[in-house]
């Protein structure tokens, strides 16, 4: 059973839930566009990005002079695309397939490569093809070099990349064995890249290579299926297996619906993954059009990215200074989202884990930073509870009533409101 | 402090308790508290070593044949090992470590694992965590102490992100970043405005929100009433490890009653290269912990505090094609301190019978849990662990 439509026409209100959580938040104009629309039509607009980039971005990745100051420039320039891009759907999406197919700059530390994988999560944002983002992601030089298949030979099989295949990219723990492991692993034998190893490479683009020598041909069995297996098979096939549908059903529910999915709502957007034969675009479609996306309110605790995004595109976009926003996407990491660097291969797990004291502090330095402190942008208006709460009137109006326009916004920005979706 | 922190108690956990439906272990704190003064006497520091260290690599078998055999790249040479006993040794880059094993004060759990052992770093971390190898628990083995003790500031994490091993039933413990910046900051003319922000009543995610920050609040008071009479007494490694290590031992000077305090430092992930990787990471291990103790030390604090360390699971015995190690089982648990007995725990790994290429566990390692907290913190490890579990005699 597909999930069922929302039968009414968008409120204000629905739309600014729907805002807060395809576009980390929008302005009241913005919302108010979105009133009296019906809900799969806004979807699949949403849903229809093009591949166009915010423009006058000050962060240019290929210019840097060190491997480091690489890798700072990306996630400066990513930051960029997601305060000010015209598709905050598609950065997002490709914030959560960044934690779904995680890799890390402590490993990857070249930039052409951070660049193709981040190109990689944008162009199949809402894939129509789950099983070929997934081969794509795992031809990827990023992705070889972060769980070392490109060091997996014939007769000395590296594990890392065949296991995470399983447990944390396709079907989940359960349905596989350490058999299932090893056996990818031999299909997966003679993947590797040429060219951007080295510290000194770090700007020297790199490219999948597959050597025949190196791969292993013999018979194997992977997932119940046997045969010379090749790593496109066994791609395919963990991409392929059903538990996969829920798997990744599910990490769409945790990122668009609630921190605490539903299962038989997961349930019902893995059949129509299954049925669609791994569409995405599909599954988003049905989602963000139903009755659960729109009954599920304040269920998610917005991440230090989501809270910084959502901050500012709340407030309409004012102008950042480019050293700002250098030192927005090191507090995320302080915060505990370093774009690019999840903690581990799992990612990150978020809600509740989002909140610790440490991460409240900083929270509130930079709503500070923000509204009332000495740098805070200009902004044109003052944006409306619609924008700043999702809801025509304030829940906070008993607390901020009588305090200036600045300390208004800085109390509400640090609120437990503002920071649900 | 003692009666300063009593009254904090009182006033932070029962206020909260009354007006918000806090967890019932929050509302204890106060009680508690007033009746047994001087809780927080002893410190455990708990040092998890995230991504899988390498235990053969660590505490070396160096007489053994068969170690050499399977790793002919990344083996520790003889003459490179730091003898401790006839065929046990140290990988050289724990040579800071040196001092406290002469002394007694180092000790090496052998073998050390748990039933079914998973080889997914998440898993099995989760095991460590919630000391449940059936997966079934959500709540850390320290989020229990915590409630057991009945103390929301009983035991913090030093870093960035809490680890599920801090969870209780339906709070995390506190994490401390710096204990330097741990201190809210309002805009002018907002104190009231604020306090009666968190106050509203709420409910869901958002009463949570509120809860944790009105936590917070009370945490930050606690810590910055009492750090500033800490001063250094040793140099610590640059590096995010050493910092949190010293603000472990800045909050233990400063009496804040802290039972246990938690530090990880990452990286042991090492499928290919291992040798380079693991060699920096054993020396940032040693080094700060080095510096952790003679600090303590010079704080008159040696016999208060111990520390052990554990990893979610050693490597494969065998080396891999790029001079890594793949996911293993067992490995070695350290601890350290003046309360620790020092030696080898446990016989050396039998590496003529493995388990799936796997040294095979013998000591399951709920039974060192088991000593510290019976031992050193004085709780009844039986309701924390879930059952009775024997474990070395690890704990002077």
């Amino acid at each position: 059973m597909p999930l069922p439509p929302l039968s009414r026409k968008l409120t204000a209100e629905d739309a600014a839930h729907l805002l807060r959580r395809t576009a980390f938040g929008a302005t009241d104009a913005q919302i108010r566009a979105l009133a009296n629309r019906p809900a799969r039509e806004v979807a699949r607009d949403l849903l229809s990005f093009g591949d166009d980039r915010a423009p006058g971005n000050p962060f240019d990745p290929s210019s840097a002079a060190t491997p480091g100051a690489g890798i700072q420039l990306t996630r400066a320039a990513w930051l960029f695309e997601l305060l000010y891009g015209p598709h905050p759907l598609r950065e997002l999406l490709a914030l959560t397939w960044s934690n779904h197919f995680v890799i890390g700059t402590d490993k990857v530390r070249n930039v052409p490569m951070l660049a193709g994988y981040l190109g990689l999560l944008r162009r199949h944002a809402a894939t129509t093809d789950f099983a070929r983002f997934t081969l794509e992601v795992a031809q990827s030089p990023a992705m070889l070099r972060y769980l070392d298949n490109d060091q997996n030979r014939k007769g000395r099989p590296n594990e890392n990349f065949s296991r995470e295949l399983l447990e944390l990219f396709t079907t989940g723990i359960g349905p596989y064995t350490e058999t299932d492991v090893r056996e990818g692993a031999r299909a997966l034998t003679g993947w590797t890249f040429d060219g951007g190893r080295g510290n000194q490479n770090f700007l020297q683009d790199a490219r999948f290579v597959f050597r025949p020598g190196q791969h292993d041909t013999g018979r194997k069995t992977y997932l119940g299926q046997s045969g010379n297996l090749s790593g496109e098979d066994v791609i395919r096939i963990a991409a392929g297996h059903p538990a996969t549908a829920t798997f990744v059903a599910r990490k769409l529910h945790r990122a668009l619906v609630a921190d605490g999915p539903d299962s038989a709502a997961v349930a019902a957007s893995a059949e129509t993954f299954r049925r669609t034969n791994g569409n995405i675009r599909a599954v988003l479609e049905e989602l963000l059009a139903s009755e659960h996306f729109y009954s599920r309110r304040a269920a998610i605790i917005r991440g230090p990215v989501a809270f910084l995004v959502g901050a500012v595109r709340t407030l309409g976009q004012p102008k950042l200074e480019a050293k700002q926003i250098l030192a927005l996407s090191q507090t995320a990491g302080r915060m505990g989202q370093l774009l690019l660097e999840p903690d581990t291969v799992k990612g990150w797990d978020g809600g509740r884990e989002w909140i610790n004291d440490t991460t409240l502090l900083l929270r509130m330095q930079v709503a500070a930073s923000l509204t009332t402190g000495g740098t805070a942008p200009k902004l044109d208006a003052q944006p409306s509870d619609l924008a700043l709460l999702g809801t025509e009137r304030s829940p906070l109006a008993a607390v901020t009533g009588g305090l200036n326009p600045k300390q208004r916004l800085y109390l509400t920005l640090i609120s437990p409101e503002f920071g649900l979706a | 402090m003692t009666v300063d922190r009593r009254d904090f108690l009182k006033y932070s956990a029962l206020a909260v308790a009354a007006t918000s439906g806090m967890p019932g272990f929050l509302a204890r704190a106060a009680a508690q508290a007033a009746s047994t003064p001087g809780t927080g006497g002893k410190t455990l520091v708990v040092i998890q070593l995230t991504g899988g260290n390498d235990g053969l690599n660590t505490l070396v078998p160096y007489s053994n044949g068969a170690y050499y055999a399977a790793r002919p790249n990344i083996a520790i040479p003889k003459k490179d090992v730091l003898t401790l006993t006839d065929d046990l040794g140290m990988h050289p880059s724990l040579k800071p470590l040196m001092p406290l094993w002469e002394s007694g004060h180092l000790a090496w759990m052998e073998n050390v694992g748990y039933p079914n052992p998973n080889r997914s770093h998440f898993a099995s971390m989760a095991i460590w965590h919630t000391a449940d190898p059936t997966q079934a628990q959500a709540e850390g083995w320290i989020g229990q102490v915590a409630e057991k003790i009945g103390d929301p500031f009983c035991a913090s994490n030093l870093g960035g992100t809490t680890p599920q091993a801090l969870r209780a039933s339906d709070f995390s413990l506190p994490s401390i970043d710096r204990v330097d910046g741990f201190q809210v900051r309002l805009p002018a003319g907002l104190d009231g405005a604020f306090e009666r922000l968190l106050n509203l009543p709420r409910e869901g995610e958002a009463d949570y929100l509120g809860r944790a920050a009105r936590q917070m609040v009370a945490n930050t008071r606690e810590v910055q009433a009492n750090v500033a009479k800490y001063r250094p007494g040793a140099k610590y490694p640059e590096g995010r490890f050493g910092l949190n290590l010293q603000d472990a031992a800045r909050l233990i000077a400063a009496g804040t009653g802290q039972r246990v305090l938690y530090v990880s430092l990452g990286g042991f992930d090492t499928h290919a290269g291992q040798r380079a990787d693991q060699d920096e990471l054993l020396a940032t291990l040693a080094s700060g912990l080095a510096a952790f103790q003679t600090d303590l030390e010079a704080q008159g604090l040696a016999d208060r505090v111990i520390v052990m360390g554990f990893s979610e699971f050693g490597r494969r015995v065998a080396e891999n094609a790029s001079a890594g190690t793949d996911h293993g089982q067992g490995s070695v648990m350290f601890a350290l301190g003046g309360g620790v007995k020092g030696g080898v725990h446990g016989d050396s790994p039998d590496l003529e019978n493995l388990a799936d290429g796997d040294i095979r566990y013998k000591q399951d390692f709920r039974g060192v849990y088991a000593g510290a907290l019976t031992k050193w913190l004085g709780l009844d490890a039986r309701d924390i662990l879930r059952g009775d579990f024997a474990g070395p005699e690890w704990v002077a």
